[in-house]
């Protein structure tokens, strides 16, 4: 993305109050989300919203980061952009794009639109029976943490868009919601 | 029940690890801040570890357990979820009561304290407000 198109972004969406592409380590995520607390108590958000963001936020960074770590073989996976910020409605939203490989697009897809068919109490259920029953796999941990997200969110919308033979943007967008 | 020696352990806080103390003499266990580690069930091995042994001790009187969580990602509260678990089990032999300390603004760690304790019926689970 270059920097006019950046600056769309930002004109599109509203307010950006974090934004990153690149790279993604523990440290540089603990570090950007205390940053989102300074912005969250600066914008008087209350803590629902507050942690709120901060739980879409790191789920998604940390997801992101994971998926990138295991499959750091195949470029150009570190090219992760993650976006906190504000429509002109007043709604707070977490943006992520990453590189996902092809192959687990339809796991992906099926996990995803299941979620989105989800009301809000099914959502907390169906994250409590997962949470009984899976015990560490040594996964990515994305099975309950896209629950999580969900639970923390007002909607999610995703896309994906293939990029070659292997693999494809994965864009996953996550309102949270306005202040109270 | 075999005489064991454990020492107490103490764990700083980081940016996105809580705090743990686990206190020998006063039978007081504490985990207090945030929790999103990179690898959760690394972090919490050594805890987890611990308490496994230090109930396989004979104990007079009650253990307490703090958990005062601001906020956590999904594989902490997987990891909590194992965690109350093995108190549970620990409960059948042992005196064990949990207190879930939440700020009174903080609804979202309330109603992940009102949770564990539904799925944790009997379990002595104490939601304190601070």
């Amino acid at each position: 993305m270059n920097l006019n198109e950046l600056h769309n972004v930002v004109k599109r969406d509203g307010i950006i109050f974090l934004s990153y592409g690149g790279f993604l380590s523990q440290s540089l995520i603990a570090a950007m989300t205390e940053n989102l607390e300074r912005e969250a108590v600066d914008n008087d958000l209350g803590m629902r919203l507050s942690n709120n963001i901060f739980i879409i936020f790191i789920e998604l960074s940390q997801n992101m980061m994971k998926y990138t770590d295991e499959h750091k073989n195949i470029s150009p996976l570190s090219e992760s952009l993650i976006l906190v910020g504000k429509d002109d409605q007043e709604n707070y939203f977490v943006t992520s794009r990453n590189i996902v490989l092809n192959e687990h697009v339809a796991d992906l897809n099926e996990r995803l639109a299941e979620l989105q068919s989800l009301d809000e109490g099914s959502i907390k259920k169906r994250y409590r029976e997962m949470r009984r029953k899976v015990r560490e796999t040594g996964g990515s941990g994305a099975g309950i943490g896209f629950y999580e997200v969900a639970k923390c969110a007002q909607e999610i919308e995703y896309e994906i868009i293939e990029l070659d033979e292997n693999t494809s943007y994965f864009i996953f967008r996550v309102m949270v919601g306005a202040k109270s | 029940m075999e005489s064991i020696t454990i020492e107490s352990l103490f764990i700083e806080q980081t940016k996105y690890t809580p705090s743990i103390s686990l206190d020998v003499e006063k039978q007081h266990f504490q985990i207090i801040g945030k929790s999103y580690p990179e690898n959760t069930f690394v972090f919490y091995s050594e805890t987890m570890a611990w308490l496994e042994r230090y109930f396989t001790q004979s104990l007079d009187g009650k253990t307490v357990i703090d958990f005062e969580i601001i906020y956590f990602n999904s594989s902490s509260s997987k990891l909590f979820f194992d965690l109350l678990d093995l108190l549970e089990e620990a409960s059948k032999q042992h005196q064990v009561e949990i207190n879930w300390i939440y700020d009174e603004e903080n609804e979202t760690a309330l109603e992940a304290g009102e949770d564990f304790k539904e799925d944790f019926e009997s379990l002595v689970f104490n939601l304190v407000e601070k």
